[in-house]
């Protein structure tokens, strides 16, 4: 195989990863608000594909360690070939899409490294897997964080009612956490640009070193940095509606209070943690965040069957992903057929997967006419006149 | 192993800073409803989580909204007070996420 043949297909399916990394994680930062009705769908995830664009031209430090420490640190030092590095990213696109599919925010991080870790293990072998090193900084915090983070959620929530409650019947100005809000919601969407575009970055910068192009120990170059910041503002701009469907309606209702205590948890979490080098998903802390917040109010429930489907998503992400990317390395392996079969079969997969998704489609336009995530149901889009009790509940 | 310290750190950061900043938030907004200036922000789009907001039901809203400014106990300069005092509350509130943003952007403080 032509080694820069290789190193183009990764570059394109790297930038294709951080596509649907934008794609899955626009719902972390903009499920809440667009529940809420803070801001509409369309403006929010515009927000947000800007935020991102800029969050990932102010930081190359994650994509430093990418390229410089995590993956060899996975695989124990040993070279990893453009070949592996294809395969992993094969396996995490498709996982990706796949849980879009099913609507669950599962994180693109874990699919990555499940990937590598699958295409690793074939191509160089189980020993070179530090698997007590992805037990302590990958399994582990995605067991811990959600837990933690709804804490917090469930305390800021309870906080934010207790201060602005009010004698029943008198306005309560609850309306006003809108404004919040938009700019809870924008610091969550800035510092996921800052460190998911850089993951991309770090690959494809680990690509051009092994293959020569770069010096070692070297940062992303200019143009890697851009497409990867476009390929991830291109993919939040067009939105994983099913994914934002189940954060900001699936697990809970969430009203104005409880949308920004969830927001201000998750971005206090996720700036806390990285600022101190402790990298956590964001996904896994807004979902937390958002079932927190959904204990925090009095009179709201939050549905366990939703959370615990997302539950066992966090849980497969990385051995489906593993076992993905072990596959598509295995015909990786047979040389240049197999790195073909690998483009043809990954396309056949994404595109069933499209056409999969055109039977119940999921969009900004239609967004609150589905009754629950998962089930596409129409209803009326003039609601009956409410009654006495509806009106009552109302009142934020 | 996993850096329980580190974890233990990052919990308490995170829940005393959320805490701070829900807090003054909430407490400018209940300072600006105690001052009759209550915020009405209706939906910028009628979402299935929030059960009907229709025109006349927000013009309700705004009339209930005058009529407890109105029957507000307070002096003037009270409100004054309190409107200003909420104001501040959210000042502080924006400069805390400022220094989020500073925390986010590695040119700022490295």
């Amino acid at each position: 195989m032509d080694f820069t043949l290789i190193v183009a297909l990764v570059i394109a399916l790297a930038l294709i990863f951080d596509f649907t990394n934008g794609f899955h994680d626009t719902a972390n930062a903009m499920a809440t608000p667009i529940a809420t009705g803070a801001m509409k769908p369309k403006v929010a995830v515009g927000v947000a594909a800007v935020l991102n664009l800029v969050g990932a031209f102010l930081s190359t430090e994650v994509a430093r360690t990418v390229s410089g420490g995590i993956i060899k640190e996975g695989d124990g030092g040993i070279q990893i070939t453009p070949e592996m590095i294809f395969a992993g990213l094969i396996g995490a696109i498709v996982w990706n899409l796949i849980t879009w599919l099913r609507g669950l925010p599962s994180s693109s991080s874990h699919a990555l490294f499940g990937g590598l870790i699958g295409a690793t293990i074939i191509g160089v072998g189980a020993q070179a897997v530090a698997f007590d090193v992805v037990l302590a900084k990958v399994i582990l915090p995605a067991l811990i964080a959600p837990i933690t983070v709804g804490i917090v959620a469930y305390l800021a929530t309870r906080l934010a009612y207790a201060i602005t409650r009010r004698d029943a019947g008198k306005p309560d100005g609850r309306g006003g956490f809108r404004y919040a809000q938009i700019f809870s919601s924008s610091l969550v969407a800035l510092s996921h640009g800052t460190n998911d575009a850089q993951k991309t970055m770090g690959v494809i910068t680990l690509t051009l070193i092994a293959g020569g192009y770069q010096a070692v120990g070297s940062g992303p170059q200019f143009w890697v940095v851009a497409c990867c910041a476009l390929a991830i503002a291109i993919g939040t701009y067009t939105g994983g509606w099913r994914i934002i469907l189940t954060m900001g309606r699936g697990l809970t209702e969430i009203k104005p209070a409880q949308g920004f205590a969830a927001e201000t948890s998750t971005a206090a979490t996720i700036l806390a943690s990285s600022h101190l080098g402790f990298a956590l998903s964001t996904t896994q802390v807004a979902s937390g965040s958002v079932i927190g917040s959904g204990l925090g109010r009095r009179g709201s429930t939050v549905r366990w069957g939703m959370a615990g489907q997302i539950a066992l998503g966090w849980l497969l992400t990385l051995p489906a992903s593993a076992i993905m990317g072990a596959f598509a390395a295995g015909l990786a392996l047979l040389g240049p057929i197999g790195i073909l079969l690998d483009v043809v079969i990954g396309t056949v997969v994404v595109y069933v997967l499209f056409q999969w998704s055109k039977r119940d489609r999921v969009s900004h336009d239609n967004l609150h006419d589905i009754d629950d995530a998962g089930h596409v149901v129409k209803i009326k889009k003039t609601p009956r006149k409410p009654s006495r009790k509806d009106r009552a509940k109302v009142a934020l | 192993m996993i850096d329980w310290a580190a974890f233990l750190v990052v919990a308490a950061a995170a829940l005393v800073s959320s805490a701070i900043v829900v807090s003054l938030y909430s407490l400018g907004l209940r300072l600006l409803t105690t001052a009759g200036r209550i915020p009405m922000v209706e939906p910028a789009e009628f979402t299935g989580a929030i059960t009907v907001l229709s025109p006349a039901r927000a013009a309700k809203d705004a009339k209930r909204a005058r009529k407890a400014r109105k029957a507000n106990p307070l002096t003037d300069n009270q409100k004054r007070l309190a409107q200003y005092a909420g104001y501040l509350c959210f000042a502080l509130c924006g400069l805390i996420v400022l220094y989020g943003v500073y925390l986010i952007v590695p040119a700022l403080h490295r």
